[in-house]
């Protein structure tokens, strides 16, 4: 139990990450990325070292995720609020506070255009942002080609772009 | 000399890394020279550093402890006992601990054999009366009697008057030979 309490040190505020950026709400999140360490806990003796432990862990959070979100009922616009709180708290000695305005403007616009993805565009974008993983180990971890990957993150990016172009 | 709009498809993968070296050198020299292609390359860096900032802002704010303490409870709640009991055992009976195990037990077994000697008798209780039954090979029983306080052994022969009176015609002897 030791080692494996070792394992959700290292990796729980990343699977959070991960599970989070599909989401959008963190009680959800937070509930998601538990249940993947229980199941990951469970399903240890399957755990092949063929992949690497973080792809696995991922796999499974990302699977939970998106059976979440089609379930999801929960406003989403929860995770936006309270972020912002969040942010401003970070952000105290902050510089110009047009900067921050601006700033605010484009997280804002941000989640709501990335919400507006499909669950597999949200999950390419997502772990290449957090993790900045191979699309090989993206791949892995949707079961998809490293083609798929690319024109996937590709469809993301060129959508979050037309859509945040007049923030940036 | 590639144009802007191939230059574009490919501006995701080279900040990726994933572009082969001749490539990504074409790239990396196309968004030198082109203003609006380093602007498309830095509106893409921009949203990934944006996203990255506020997910990370995010789970900076989820404590460990508590944390790891949803996830125990789910274990305690949603694992049968006997997978309890197994993990129990997994735990504690690991490799390392298992290596005491051998010499421990040679250590148990040799403890009770040496007891004899230190202790006298302890097998047959302090009023030691221990007896052992057989038949000899004259159909006969044998009871071994030994008494630890006055250090006798009685060997008592005698025949088995029911067996006799099954398998014979004559009377049974009635007084064991001693």
């Amino acid at each position: 139990m030791a080692s494996f309490q070792e394992l959700v040190s290292r990796y729980h505020q990343k699977v959070y990450m991960v599970i989070l950026g599909l989401l959008h709400n963190r009680d959800d999140a937070l509930e998601v990325a538990q249940e993947t360490f229980f199941r990951a806990y469970r399903k240890i003796g399957s755990f092949e070292g063929g992949s690497s432990f973080y792809t696995w862990i991922y796999r499974i959070a990302v699977n939970l995720a998106i059976d979440a979100q089609r379930r999801q009922k929960r406003n989403p616009l929860d995770f936006r609020e309270t972020m912002d709180g969040v942010l401003e708290a970070q952000e105290e000695t902050a510089r110009d506070p047009f900067a921050d305005v601006h700033d605010r403007e484009l997280r804002e616009n941000l989640i709501r255009a990335i919400n507006e993805l499909t669950p597999e565009h949200k999950a390419v974008i997502v772990l290449r942002t957090i993790e900045g993983l191979s699309y090989k180990d993206i791949g892995d971890i949707l079961g998809c080609s490293e083609g798929t990957v690319m024109s996937r993150l590709h469809y993301a990016r060129k959508k979050l772009q037309d859509k945040l172009s007049a923030f940036l | 000399m590639r144009d802007c709009e191939s230059i574009r498809q490919s501006i995701g993968r080279w900040l990726d890394g994933e572009l082969e070296a001749p490539e990504s050198e074409s790239v990396r020299a196309h968004l030198a020279s082109c203003a609006e292609c380093g602007k498309a390359q830095q509106q893409l860096e921009s949203i990934q550093q944006m996203l990255k900032k506020t997910l990370l802002a995010e789970a900076q704010q989820i404590e460990f402890l508590p944390f790891w303490r949803g996830v125990q409870l789910r274990i305690a709640q949603r694992t049968p006992w006997h997978e309890q009991a197994l993990d129990w055992v997994r735990a504690t009976f690991t490799l390392s601990r298992a290596a005491w195990l051998v010499p421990a037990s040679i250590a148990l077994i040799l403890a009770i054999l040496s007891l004899e000697s230190y202790v006298p008798g302890w097998r047959e209780g302090r009023n030691s009366f221990a007896s052992v039954e057989s038949i000899d090979a004259y159909g006969r029983n044998v009871a071994l009697l030994r008494e630890n306080e006055s250090k006798t052994t009685v060997i008592w022969l005698y025949e088995d008057q029911e067996g006799e009176n099954e398998t014979a015609d004559e009377p049974a002897k009635s007084a064991p030979a001693f």
